[in-house]
């Protein structure tokens, strides 16, 4: 371990030439990290991954069950089924996804970053694939600096079609959420695939190979904007992966088991393996930095050289600003938990979270529009009635087809011609025509209000009361 | 090449934003193109509409970038002698 701290110097922080010019930079090779963190990581990996891979194959009442279908306009999420109309909850699910991030960052962290973001899940997954092929971080230093050999180029080769594999089949998930995935999957076989179909497959999997192959950590620090804005959401009470330098300063190399006091240094043993698992490159001993993900690689690897010298395990830990100034334990760091910004962003969350779902249980099966006819605004017909032409729409947002029972009411000696019962298909719309007449003495000359009853004839409760105007010449 | 980011990924982003809203209020078929409606099929005038909104805002970008170059970048070569300039921000 000692051998290796030479490395660090160039390691540690990242140069001038980094800044301005990202593809020069000094190319990360993180180290393989075991541990409990890095479990917790591949434990999301596996469970995003499956999501999304596998959601978009389940079935649902003969169709896709998680489907946003842009021609037909209509999303459909398993039983439930979104018209354009429906954009609140589009709205309101964007604004839970909003909160949740400031409550999670503001009681631990980068914890999204760390663990769940589509950026660090594909890293990860490149990263392993890397490692499988060309071998552990030495190896793959040693590969990059070698000149090009049979060897070399074969590795590379292996390397770079199983990502494009990875990244074409993301891809062709991605169109599948889109268009039916088992008409991509058929038209990728018979060589029928439309053109923008195959444009997005080519496009979505081109920016997974680049975001998680090449460009990594490049895209936190330079791309990302919550990178940017996410130190608003900490205070001193915010768990962050904190080096704990009254314990580990001053550094420096060791026998093993010698105790620190004896020496006159701290825990650290300055074996850059902290530094070495970082995917962002950084060193965590010199404090918090916005290229930290959050990602508690150099825990799980500060933990192990801790144990491996029998010292207490925790140089690098999570904690707070508060809880290191003062030596507090984890009893006291979680009685700082409930604070003023934890309890207004929980408050917050909580009540949208409430309002979406009293918003989707009880959402209309059933809207009707009523839109009157333009062309003639009233006129005289047979028997000396007075008619007004009037084009109901009627959208079944249900899954279910429905028939349903249409009738006028509002002034007296109303009556309407047209279909009485009209039926729509299962989660669509039709428009109908509809006379109404009444006797040339009912209601007031001018603009009188009627209303149109739309009744679902198998549910008494699916039903649409609606406003329209009737014109008295 | 970080110039290069700056330019495409904000208009990428924000492109995708403005394409959910627009397409969410404005149905493809209510669109007219030189007065004649547009008989593109919908997955078609979508994409078009993403990378329309996509070019208009990496122009914004490209501009705003290219606005923010210090004075000594624009002299460089004009005849200014000035001293090595800041380069710090490529």
């Amino acid at each position: 371990m000692a051998s290796e701290t030479p490395s660090r110097t160039q390691e540690s922080r990242p140069s001038f030439v980094e800044e301005s010019l990202y593809e020069v930079h000094k190319k990360v090779h993180p180290r393989a990290v075991s541990g409990i963190f890095a479990t917790w990581r591949w434990a999301l990996v596996w469970f995003t991954q499956l999501v999304y891979y596998g959601l978009c194959w389940l079935p649902w009442n003969g169709r896709q069950a998680v489907l946003f279908d842009l021609v037909e306009r209509k999303f459909y999420i398993f039983g439930l089924v979104f018209w354009p109309q429906d954009v609140i909850f589009l709205a309101i699910l964007l604004i839970i996804s909003a909160y949740s991030l400031f409550l999670f960052t503001a009681v631990g962290g980068r914890l999204w970053c760390g663990y769940a973001c589509p950026q660090t899940v594909y890293t990860e997954i490149f990263t392993w694939i890397e490692q499988k092929i060309e071998g552990e971080r030495n190896a793959r230093i040693k590969l990059d600096a070698a000149p090009m050999s049979g060897r070399k180029l074969w590795l590379r080769t292996a390397k770079y079609a199983s990502w494009a594999l990875l990244a074409f089949w993301t891809g062709f998930t991605f169109v599948g959420y889109f268009t039916p995935i088992k008409t991509v999957w058929e038209s990728l076989w018979s060589l029928s695939l439309g053109p923008w179909e195959t444009f997005w497959m080519i496009f979505y999997g081109a920016f997974t190979y680049l975001f998680a192959g090449h460009m990594r950590e490049q895209v936190c620090k330079h791309m990302c904007p919550y990178a940017r804005f996410q130190g608003v959401m900490f205070d001193p009470d915010t768990l962050t992966i904190t080096y704990d330098t009254e314990r580990g300063e001053p550094r420096g190399a060791r026998k093993k088991g010698v105790d620190p006091k004896v020496i006159a240094k701290g825990d650290c043993v300055d074996c850059g393996i902290c530094v070495q698992v970082c995917p962002t490159g950084i060193d965590i001993r010199d404090g918090l930095q916005y290229e930290c993900i959050g990602c508690a690689a150099c825990i799980d690897a500060c933990d192990q050289v801790m144990e491996k010298m029998a010292y207490p395990k925790g140089l690098i830990r999570y904690s707070t600003e508060h809880a290191i100034e003062s030596h507090w334990g984890w009893k006291e760091i979680i009685g700082h938990v409930i604070r003023p910004r934890v309890i207004i962003y929980s408050t917050i969350l909580g009540a949208i979270c409430l309002a979406f779902v009293w918003g989707i249980a009880t959402k209309a099966n059933l809207r009707v529009d009523v839109i009157r006819d333009r062309a003639t605004l009233a006129r005289e017909v047979e028997g000396g009635l007075i008619e007004n032409v009037y084009r109901l729409h009627v959208i079944n947002v249900s899954e279910a087809p429905h028939r349903y029972a249409v009738s006028v009411s509002g002034l007296p000696g109303i009556d309407m011609v047209g279909d009485r019962i009209i039926e729509v298909p299962a989660a669509g719309a039709r428009s109908f025509s509809v006379q109404v007449r009444v006797p040339p003495e009912s209601g007031k000359k001018g603009s009188n209000q009627i209303f149109f009853d739309v009744k679902s004839l198998a549910d008494e409760k699916v039903a649409v009361h609606e406003k329209a105007s009737f014109l008295q010449p | 090449m970080l110039r290069i980011m700056w330019v495409l990924w904000p208009s990428f982003v924000v492109a995708g934003i403005a394409e959910g809203i627009f397409f969410t209020v404005i149905d493809p078929q209510e669109l007219y193109l030189f007065g004649e409606a547009v008989h593109l099929s919908k997955i078609a005038t979508y994409s078009i509409g993403f990378l329309g909104f996509w070019a208009v805002c990496a122009a914004s970008s490209m501009m705003t970038c290219f606005l923010q170059r210090s004075a000594a970048e624009v002299n460089k070569g004009v005849g200014v002698h000035l001293p090595p300039a800041d380069n710090a921000n490529g």
